[in-house]
């Protein structure tokens, strides 16, 4: 006994065997597949359907009503595979345009899973506010603005960024980073079609010529699946063209400035470890020592953060972040006149960072008076 | 390799040309056109056929209209355009030139 299922083709009703109604449903779905990108696919596929509905009628009878697997199975190897090599569009699937295919398409297509994962390349600290916007689909600055919002408002943001740390798992591998950014160009991705491709090719089996055919059909669009992901692949995750000279130079000078940053940061540490301040400042009477030490940590790290993402753009262009190839420069950019914003405000607002900022300056003019010295010394 | 599968490219470049001589003979429907070419070696199936005509009408070279028919839906009734039989004198022109090569290179091969 069979179970039957009745479906509908361009507006005829059918009762198919389930085996034929599957071997029906995998030759429908390689033609709409085999026809993407046709500006006629939805009519060929009519008239496809027309024509596999007139060929059950001829097979159906007063005293039969059900189309039997086998039936579907040879009326399918009589309509041989649906060929779409004719028009422009094939032509332009095959080289050289990696939008062409359905898999490439942009705007994470049905299929493709989205998780958050953290993502470390080009990050500033943990990577959280870039798998965020690339989750989210939004520029990288927006989602850091937000959280250097949510720092001001009582240090929420602090909070946030170090649970979100811990809780996301962080990208490692391709098929996370490509999960995190919802690209379905995944091996799995590329098996399932290649099993598809082969298990629609094995119902054509009982016609020798046809077999012939769909073989090589069937190597060809393994090959120029196999050759399109690459293809994927390189442009995503190699890093881009070597850098321009001038880009190269400019990145190896940030690149000094955050090794003094670096430096200056391991001598405030210690300083503050040893002598209990930095450069004349002392952390407010009841703070412990272990938060005096991630603070300046965080200060640091926060000051060096403009660098990081100059030199990152610099090296890499706009390979990383979307948004042109100047975008690393916007970020920069944005990111201090947020700083200055942010300094100047405490300047305002606040007594004691008014104090600091003072002492800081008058620091900075000792510390070049005492350079200037040791070099007139010289 | 056998003749027929060195002829594989041939025949297909072809068959748009067979395509346009059928429906310039009389208006015909996809099926008629299969049934002239089966018992030929351009025997086509539809899943081929189907796609060169939807083209072939993008290329204004043939047009159709909806027919009834006895049992089932309407069909199209498939026949050429101005343009399209403008095509088929061309490619005509093109395949006598060719034909013509051929008998007239090397040693004549037959009757």
């Amino acid at each position: 006994m069979n179970k039957v299922i009745t479906i509908n083709l361009n507006g005829n009703a059918y009762q198919l065997e389930e085996d034929g109604y599957e071997a029906l449903r995998a030759y429908l779905e390689a033609a709409a597949r085999g026809l993407a990108g046709n500006p006629d696919r939805d009519e060929i596929i009519a008239d496809i359907e027309q024509a596999i509905a007139d060929k059950f009628r001829a097979v159906l009878g007063a005293n039969k009503t059900v189309v039997v697997s086998k039936e579907v199975k040879d009326v399918i190897s009589q309509m041989g595979p649906v060929q779409d090599d004719s028009g422009p569009a094939a032509g332009a699937a095959g080289q050289g345009a990696p939008g062409g295919g359905p898999a490439a398409s942009p705007g994470a297509p049905a299929g493709a899973p989205k998780r958050l994962y953290r993502i470390r390349e080009g990050a500033q600290l943990a990577g959280v506010c870039n798998g965020l916007a690339a989750y989210f689909g939004i520029d990288v600055t927006l989602i850091r603005i937000l959280f250097a919002v949510c720092v001001l408002s009582f240090g929420a943001g602090v909070l946030l960024y170090i649970v979100m740390m811990f809780v996301i798992p962080a990208a490692n591998t391709p098929e996370e980073m490509a999960a995190a950014q919802g690209i379905p160009a995944t091996a799995e991705d590329f098996i399932k079609r290649a099993r598809e491709g082969y298990y629609g090719g094995m119902k054509a089996f009982g016609d020798r010529r046809a077999f012939k055919e769909w073989k090589r059909q069937f190597k060809r669009d393994m090959r120029r699946n196999a050759q399109q992901w690459r293809q994927d692949w390189h442009q995503r995750w190699a890093p881009g063209a070597p850098p321009h000279p001038g880009a190269w130079a400019f990145g190896s000078f940030v690149g000094i400035i955050l090794a003094a940053l670096s430096l200056l940061c391991v001598f405030s540490v210690i300083s503050l470890i040893v002598t209990g301040g930095v450069l004349g400042f002392f952390p407010p009477f009841g703070m412990p020592l272990w938060l005096a030490v991630i603070l300046v940590i965080i200060f640091f790290k926060l000051v060096k953060w403009p660098f990081r993402v100059a030199r990152y753009g610099a090296y890499y262009g706009d390979h990383c972040c979307p948004g042109g190839p100047f975008s690393w420069f916007w970020h920069t950019f944005s990111w201090l006149i947020l700083v200055l914003f942010l300094i100047w405000f405490a300047n305002h607002h606040s007594v004691m960072a008014h104090d600091v900022l003072h002492r800081v300056s008058h620091e900075a003019h000792r510390a070049v008076d005492a350079v200037r010295d040791w070099w007139d010394q010289q | 390799m056998s003749i027929n599968e060195k002829f594989t490219a041939i025949r297909k470049g072809l068959l748009e040309f067979l395509v346009l001589k059928i429906i310039s003979a009389d208006k015909v429907y996809a099926a008629d056109i299969l049934t002239q070419l089966g018992s030929t070696e351009f025997a086509t199936q539809e899943g081929t056929l189907y796609p060169l005509l939807s083209k072939m009408r993008r290329e204004e070279l043939v047009d159709y209209e909806w027919k009834e028919s006895e049992a089932g839906p309407p069909r199209k009734y498939y026949q050429l355009t101005a343009k399209g039989r403008e095509q088929l004198r061309d490619t005509a022109d093109y395949w006598r030139k060719i034909s013509g090569t051929v008998k007239s290179l090397g040693q004549d091969i037959g009757p």
